[in-house]
C-alpha cells in the first residue's frame, strides 16, 4: 500500500510540474513574443547566408536587419546582382547599377623573384613571419605563407610559386582573404569587366631601394601617371582610379609599353584573345597549391 | 563572523581549490569547445554562471520542499492520504529526472525573457544558452547541492538557499576563470609551433591537464584561511565542523 502511494506522489509530482512548465512556457511564448518584421524575413531568406562579412554586417541575419532600416541593397557581394533583384523586389526600390567586388593582389613578384630572403624557421603563417624582420627583402609584399588561403570558404586563393593568386572563377568575393593578409596587399576593386587593370606591386620605397629587393616591383618612374590619366601617385606607387574606370573605352597599350618593370597586369577572366595564344600549351584542370617556401627545408621546427 | 567565514570558504574551495572545471573534470566540453577566443569564452563563462545559479536556486527549492527524505510538502501529502503511517515518505529517485526538466525549462524561459527585453544581451551570449542547458557542471552543482540538503543526516547541517545559491555562483566564476584562462593560453597558441601530431585537441587537452596541475597549488589555501578567519582559538574546532567540505 505504502509504496504504492509513493509510486503515486512521485507520478503526480512530476505530472504537475510539466503540466505547469508547459503551461508556463505556453504563456511566455505568446507573452514575449517578438515581433520579426516580416520584410526582414523575406530579405534573410533572399540572402545567399553565407555569413561571410562582406557586407560589412556579423551575419546576414544582421544585414537583412538592416536592410529595411534603410541599408543598401547592393552590400552583398556573394549574392552579386540577382541577389540585389531579389531584394530590390522586396523592399519595392529601383535596382542600382553594382559591380562585384574581387580581390586583387597587389605584389606581381614569385618566389625567385623576390630577393635578400633569409631562412625563416617560425611558424609557417604571414601573421608570425610579418613579426619577424628580414624574413625577405620586400617588406610590402607577398610573403608566400598562405593565411589567406586557410580563411578562403570558397578554395579560390591559391599559392603559386610563392605568390597568392586568386582563382576569379570560384571567388565570391567575401573579402576574407584582404582581411586576413597580414600585409593588407588584398583590396577589393570593383570589376566592372571580367578582366580589369591592376597594379602589381605594393612597395612605396624610392626606385633603387625596390630593386634592391625585388626584380619586378616597381620603382614609382610615375611613367604611368604621365600617360593616363587614371592613375594617380601614391607614395611612390600608381593606383588606379577604379570611379572613373571606364571597361569599354580605356586602351591601356601606351601604359604597357611604358612601364618598365611590367608592374601593371590584366587581372581576372582571361580574354579570348589570351586563350587563343594558349590553346595549344597544355595547361593542367587543378593547379595544386605549392607550400614551400624556404620553411620546408627544414625538417624539425620545433 | 562564523557564518561569514562559512560562506567565504564555500566560495574560495569552489571557484579555485575544487574547481569545476578543473578538479572535478566536469564542463569539460564547452571548456574545449568555446575557449578559441577571449571574449567568447567570456561570454559563455557569463551564461553558464547565471544558468547554475537559477538552477541551483530552483534545484535547491524542489530538493528541500519536495523530494528529499522527509521533504515538508511530500510529507504532508503524504499524511493526508496514508495517516497515522510510521515510516516518512522519500522521493529521492526523482532528483536527477527533476532537476534535468527544471534546469531545461527555466533555460528556455529565461532564454525568452532575455531575447524579449535585453536583445543586445541576447545577440551576445543567446547562443550559448541553449547549449549548456543539459551542460554536466550545470547537473553536478545541483547534485552536490543535493548530496548537501538529503545527504546530511542532522538537518543543521543541511545547505540553506544562501549556501546553496554561492556555491553556485562561485562555481560558475570559477568556470568562467578557468575557460577565460584557456583561450587566453590557445590564443597565443596561433603563433606556437606545434607539433602536427599534436595540434588541436591534443595540445588543447595538455594546456588543460597543466592547467589543472597549476590549480591544485590552491590545495593547502583553505587551512590557511581557516586559521585567519577564525579569530579565537577555541572557536577553531566549530569553525572545522561547519564548514566539513568534500576534499578531492
Amino acid at each position: 500500500m505504502a509504496t504504492w502511494i509513493t509510486v503515486g506522489l512521485a507520478g503526480a509530482i512530476l505530472l504537475l510540474l510539466a503540466v505547469a512548465m508547459a503551461y508556463v512556457l505556453g504563456w511566455a511564448n505568446q507573452a514575449l513574443a517578438v515581433q520579426v518584421d516580416a520584410k526582414v524575413i523575406a530579405v534573410e531568406s533572399a540572402l545567399p547566408g553565407a555569413n561571410c562579412g562582406a557586407c560589412g554586417y556579423v551575419g546576414c541575419r544582421e544585414y537583412a536587419q538592416a536592410v529595411p532600416k534603410g541599408e543598401s541593397i547592393t552590400k552583398c557581394t556573394v549574392g552579386g546582382m540577382g541577389c540585389v533583384a531579389d531584394l530590390a523586389k522586396i523592399m519595392g526600390v529601383e535596382v542600382e547599377q553594382t559591380w562585384p567586388y574581387r580581390p586583387v593582389v597587389h605584389c606581381g613578384a614569385t618566389s625567385d623573384q623576390r630577393l635578400q630572403k633569409t631562412e625563416y624557421l617560425g611558424e609557417p603563417t604571414c601573421a608570425s613571419a610579418n613579426l619577424v624582420a628580414g624574413v625577405q627583402g620586400c617588406t610590402y609584399g607577398c610573403l608566400g605563407l598562405s593565411d589567406c588561403v586557410v580563411v578562403c570558404d570558397y578554395d579560390a586563393i591559391h599559392i603559386i610559386d610563392g605568390l597568392a593568386v586568386v582563382d576569379y572563377g570560384k571567388c565570391t568575393g567575401c573579402a576574407a582573404c584582404a582581411k586576413a593578409c597580414p600585409r593588407n596587399i588584398i583590396s577589393m576593386v570593383p570589376f566592372k569587366s571580367e578582366r580589369i587593370f591592376a597594379v602589381k606591386c605594393s612597395n612605396q620605397d624610392f626606385g633603387k631601394e625596390v630593386k634592391a629587393v625585388c626584380e619586378v616591383g616597381c620603382i614609382g618612374c610615375k611613367g604611368c601617371a604621365k600617360t593616363c590619366d587614371l592613375f594617380e601617385m601614391a607614395g611612390n606607387l600608381p593606383k588606379i582610379n577604379y570611379e572613373a574606370y571606364d571597361p569599354d573605352q580605356v586602351d591601356f597599350g601606351p601604359v604597357l609599353e611604358k612601364c618598365p618593370m611590367n608592374s601593371l597586369v590584366w587581372v581576372g577572366k582571361p580574354s579570348e584573345k589570351d586563350l587563343a595564344a594558349v590553346k595549344d600549351q597544355e595547361v593542367p584542370d587543378e593547379i595544386k597549391a605549392d607550400f614551400k617556401t624556404s620553411v620546408d627545408d627544414a625538417e624539425w621546427r620545433g | 563572523m562564523e557564518y561569514l567565514g562559512t560562506i567565504v570558504m564555500i566560495a574560495v574551495s569552489t571557484a579555485l581549490i575544487n574547481n569545476f572545471v578543473l578538479h572535478y573534470f566536469v564542463g569539460i566540453c564547452p571548456f574545449i569547445g568555446v575557449s578559441r577566443r577571449v571574449d567568447m569564452a567570456f561570454g559563455m563563462g557569463c551564461a553558464v554562471t547565471f544558468v547554475m545559479t537559477v538552477a541551483a536556486a530552483l534545484s535547491w527549492a524542489f530538493t528541500f520542499f519536495l523530494l528529499q527524505p522527509g521533504a515538508p510538502v511530500t510529507a504532508w501529502v503524504w499524511h493526508a492520504i496514508n495517516p497515522g503511517a510510521a515510516e516518512t515518505v522519500d522521493l529521492s529517485v526523482l532528483n536527477y529526472i527533476v532537476y534535468i526538466f527544471v534546469i531545461a525549462s527555466s533555460v528556455q524561459l529565461v532564454e525568452m525573457y532575455v531575447r524579449k527585453f535585453f536583445p543586445k544581451l541576447y545577440r551576445s551570449f543567446g547562443v550559448f544558452l541553449p547549449l549548456i542547458t543539459t551542460n554536466c557542471a550545470i547537473l553536478f552543482a545541483c547534485l552536490e547541492i543535493m548530496k548537501h540538503i538529503s545527504g546530511v543526516t542532522e538537518g543543521v547541517h543541511a545547505w540553506g538557499l544562501d549556501k546553496a545559491l554561492i556555491f553556485a555562483l562561485f562555481g560558475g566564476l570559477g568556470f568562467t576563470l578557468a575557460i577565460v584562462i584557456m583561450a587566453g593560453i590557445r590564443e597565443e597558441l596561433d603563433y606556437c609551433d606545434v607539433p602536427v601530431s599534436l595540434k588541436g585537441p591534443g595540445i588543447t587537452l595538455i594546456i588543460a591537464g597543466i592547467l589543472a596541475l597549476a590549480f591544485m597549488g590552491f590545495a593547502g589555501v583553505d587551512a590557511g584561511l581557516r586559521k585567519g578567519l577564525s579569530p579565537k582559538p577555541e572557536a577553531v574546532s566549530q569553525v572545522v565542523k561547519e564548514t566539513a567540505w568534500p576534499r578531492g
